[in-house]
């Protein structure tokens, strides 16, 4: 059944040829001025596809315009894309044939949700390739050691929830509820809450919900027993869109916080007035207007959503702004480590990403460290009058 | 826990079981003339919760045209699936039967995927969003009409089983197939019907609890799977069962996630399911006569 669903896209400056994945023959040469081969897993379709659309087509542009520009090292990029649709199994299928048949140097894209990217790893670290994470969940970074093989161009939940915890404090809260969804992103977040909440002297009551529930009115009555101030929503699915409506309709006072998975114009107007006020956890990239001029990355984002707009003519958003830092940081790493084989990858990627500008923040990694990211790349915004406002930087 | 949490349980409980219980009606009426379970029932549901959506944003003509017209095209999407997909394998059994229904779901699913798109799409609520106030709990307008138009709709494809006589004539298939059609009963005619009817209460249904819950393309096989479980409840084939074993599952859901913590909400429903199950194998309000072989 792969065959039937993936769709194989080879870049040779124009877009997209459609070829089935069969047909293309891995065509291995060893001749200089081959081909780098990148492979990429985002999932197009299934519900996580709100995601993977925009990854898919932020890697397609950056490996258009580098070729166009004469590829990485004189060499060009032939970039190998597949559809995970939203599930594990097709993922680490799409993998395997990425590493054996296709023989790809580096894979850019874990099918964009954290529990696929959490199944691909042992696949990817048994076959020693590098793989660029696209996902919230910290365990896919860590613990290093057993993630050698492992990056990530996004925050870790870890810093999403210290940056959380440093505004709650700012704003004298002390009693919050947090509900998850069941999926990874949601249990990932709230275990890091766990245990980070108690050192911060915040207390937290949870609650849960299943990623395609369509009533939270039920968690939001146990919340509103409490003596919570503010209520964390963790979750990238529509639920999202319930818990504000239910809120709302239960009339709850309580500040409410979404994730960094939910950061979307579309779930705001979905929501209507019930998102008025919302506050969210966000990289700076929805705000990047509004950010001072002397801002390190203002202009790498502003330059980044005028070239997706040129290209697709419709706008970018933060998550195809991950698969875009991505594929940028394996080129970098490519370019400045001196050679496109899995191994010297890996390394460039411990050793020269420093101080990189991306679209989601400063990336800094090394051997110990395989996310980019810090706290201070992370910001409060709000939805207020229909627009993200930046609320505390 | 304060009685104006309870009460509130029980509003969230009785519209999450009306929704339940439209997709297991749906059900029934389909596995009535077939007697094999339509996988594909949470689909017409999602169908007319997206089709009204792009709909109303393509056009934006009155909601209440944008529901007929919605309404009419699901219907005649479920006749083309019946005629199409159903009517080539009506010799095989039972089982074929619910597989190709599982296959038609998929068709549905990925060709609303293709067509209107990935986005999860809501529609704008009746009477607006004000929600109403009893005794410390609160609803949206809207969910009163969830519960109505459900109940509603119960009592009339109940007044056409037995008040006429296509709705007779799809009963006496139901209860023996070859006897019906020995009396001069059109069966195919009547198995069509079924679908038409299965697929616009599902689209009715779709299109009611959009405002309130949202749809999405692959938000059918949830519906699909708690219908299911509403109709074993109540009793696979019976119209009033369905809805009360939606209410049922609905409330337990309420009731379990409320009082015990809502990692229990599915758990303390499905489990008290299937210890009702335990006791009346045939659902709450099974009957002798629709026993099958």
């Amino acid at each position: 059944m792969l065959t039937r669903r993936q769709f194989t896209t080879t870049l040779t400056g124009g877009l997209t040829g459609g070829l089935a994945a069969g047909l293309v023959s891995p065509g291995r040469g060893n001749a200089q001025g081959a081909a780098i081969r990148i492979g990429s897993i985002f999932s197009y379709t299934g519900p996580a596809a709100f995601l993977g659309d925009r990854m898919k087509r932020s890697v397609e542009l950056f490996v258009e315009e580098t070729n166009k520009r004469g590829g990485l090292n004189g060499r060009r990029i032939e970039s190998i894309i597949y559809d995970a649709a939203s599930e594990s199994t097709k993922a680490v299928l799409a993998a395997k044939r990425l590493i054996e048949q296709d023989q790809v140097e580096v894979i850019v894209g874990d099918g964009n949700r954290s529990d696929i990217g959490l199944a691909l790893i042992p696949t990817v670290q048994r076959a020693e390739v590098p793989l660029m994470s696209v996902s919230g969940a910290t365990g896919l970074v860590e613990p290093v050691r057993d993630r050698a093989w492992v990056f990530k161009s996004t925050v870790n939940d870890t810093e999403v929830i210290a940056r959380l915890l440093d505004f709650f404090k700012k704003r004298n809260i002390k009693d919050v509820a947090m509900l998850n969804d069941t999926g990874a992103f949601g249990v990932s977040a709230r275990d890091q809450l766990r245990a980070q909440a108690p050192a911060a002297g915040i207390n937290v009551v949870y609650e849960e919900f299943g990623p395609a529930d369509t009533d939270l009115t039920t968690q939001l009555t146990r919340i509103r027993g409490t003596s919570a101030q503010a209520i964390i929503c963790w979750t990238v699915t529509p639920a999202g869109v319930v818990f504000l409506k239910n809120a709302q309709q239960l009339g709850l006072k309580q500040m409410l916080v979404h994730g960094f998975g939910f950061v979307a114009d579309r779930y705001m107007q979905l929501a209507g007035d019930a998102a008025e006020g919302l506050v969210l956890t966000s990289l700076k990239f929805p705000i990047a207007e509004q950010l001072p001029d002397n801002d390190p990355i203002k202009a790498t984002i502003l330059d980044y959503k005028a070239r997706y707009r040129a290209k697709f003519n419709e706008e970018t958003d933060v998550y195809g702004g991950q698969a875009w830092d991505g594929i940028g940081m394996v080129a970098q790493a490519i370019t400045r480590g001196g050679g496109s084989e899995r191994g010297k990858i890996r390394a460039g990627l411990e050793e020269h990403i420093r101080g990189y500008r991306g679209v989601g923040g400063i990336f800094n990694f090394s051997p110990q460290k395989h996310w980019g990211l810090a706290k201070s790349d992370v910001v409060m915004i709000e939805w207020r009058q229909g627009k993200f406002r930046l609320v505390d930087l | 826990m304060s009685a104006a949490n309870l009460l509130q349980f029980l509003f969230s409980g009785l519209v999450v079981g009306a929704i339940y219980g439209l997709i297991a009606l749906g059900l029934n009426i389909i596995f009535n003339a077939t007697g094999a379970v339509n996988f594909a029932q949470g689909e017409f549901a999602m169908l007319g919760g997206m089709l009204g959506a792009s709909i109303l944003s393509a056009t934006h003509l009155p909601l209440i045209v944008v529901i007929v017209l919605t309404v009419v095209t699901v219907t005649a999407i479920g006749m083309l699936m019946e005629r199409l997909v159903i009517r080539p394998v009506r010799h095989a059994d039972v089982l074929n039967l619910i597989i190709v229904t599982i296959g038609a779901s998929i068709l549905l699913k990925g060709g609303v995927m293709v067509t209107l798109g990935k986005n999860a799409a809501g529609l704008p609520a009746f009477s607006g969003e004000r929600p109403i106030r009893v005794l410390g709990a609160t609803f949206v307008p809207q969910a009163l009409w969830i519960v109505g138009v459900a109940c509603a709709i119960v009592l009339l494809v109940h007044l056409f089983f037995s008040r006429t006589l296509v709705g007779k004539a799809m009963r006496a298939v139901a209860i023996d197939r070859e006897t019906a059609r020995l009396m001069g009963i059109d069966v195919r005619r009547i198995v069509m019907l079924s679908f038409a009817l299965g697929a616009a209460v599902g689209a009715v249904g779709g299109i009611i609890i959009t405002p309130v819950t949202l749809t999405i393309y692959d938000a059918g096989t949830m519906l699909g799977l708690k219908g299911f479980a509403a109709a074993v409840t109540g009793g696979l084939g019976n119209t009033f069962g369905g809805i009360v074993g939606g209410f049922v599952l609905g409330l337990l859901e309420a009731f379990g996630g409320g009082l015990i913590g809502s990692a229990f909400k599915d758990v303390a429903a499905f489990l008290l399911i299937l210890l009702l199950l335990f006791v009346r194998p045939r659902g709450l309000f099974a009957r002798a006569e629709s026993e099958r072989v």
